[in-house]
């Protein structure tokens, strides 16, 4: 049982994120993006 | 608590964003000193030409200052009334200089109407019982149209004037 934590916990297995962490990084960035083009065009008119 | 090293970057984001935007929220509203355009000061949509500004004689383009106006208009269905000109003819064009500030009141004694110079910040709701302002700098120039961008009824379309900015 000790040793299943372990396992799981260990950094080796961590399962591989980088897929998500690419994809919410992108739909982050076209948040952020609309966000600030949107203000700059309340602030320029 | 074991975290992701991806999901605490992901989370320290998050967090940064959020900080960012309240401090931009802040800043437009402290220092912008942006508002709600009906911050509940409230009329009787009844009786609306007991407010000075909605009298009939003060409807329309007024000059204040050097650079500063007031714009009073009533809403109606189907009609902004923008007073009326030397012939008697109503106002449907009003023109202001470029940069000049413009403080818009407007009211309307039936049902809900907007307010919209499209291609500006000009963009406001009208209810009945309140009394929508604000005050926006024109700067850029161009005509633009004020137009009802909430569905007031059979009319709603016809609801339009123009206002020049020179």
């Amino acid at each position: 049982m000790r040793r299943n934590q372990k396992k799981h916990t260990g950094s080796e297995n961590e399962p591989n994120l980088k897929g998500t962490f690419i994809s919410v990084g992108v739909l982050g960035l076209i948040i952020i993006i609309s966000w600030f083009g949107v203000f700059a065009l309340f602030i320029s008119r | 608590m074991h975290l992701h090293k991806y999901e605490k970057i992901w989370l320290i984001s998050g967090v940064v964003a959020l900080a960012l935007f309240l401090i931009i929220l802040g800043f437009g509203a402290f220092y912008l000193g942006t508002h709600p355009q009906s911050h509940g000061i409230t009329i009787d949509p009844a009786n609306i030409e007991a407010h000075e500004a909605f009298q009939s004689e003060n409807l329309g383009l007024t000059k204040v200052d050097e650079d500063k106006y007031i714009v009073n208009v009533v809403a109606t269905a189907f009609n902004y009334d923008l007073g009326v000109d030397e012939d008697g003819n109503a106002v449907k064009n009003i023109s202001i200089p470029k940069g000049s500030s413009v403080l818009f009141q407007v009211v309307t004694p039936d049902v809900v109407h907007g307010f919209n110079i499209a291609g500006t910040n000009v963009n406001m709701m009208v209810e009945p019982g309140y009394i929508s302002s604000m005050e926006v700098e024109m700067k850029q120039t161009g005509e633009f149209t004020l137009l009802c961008n909430e569905y007031c009824g059979v009319g709603h379309h016809m609801m339009f004037a123009t206002v020049e900015v020179y």
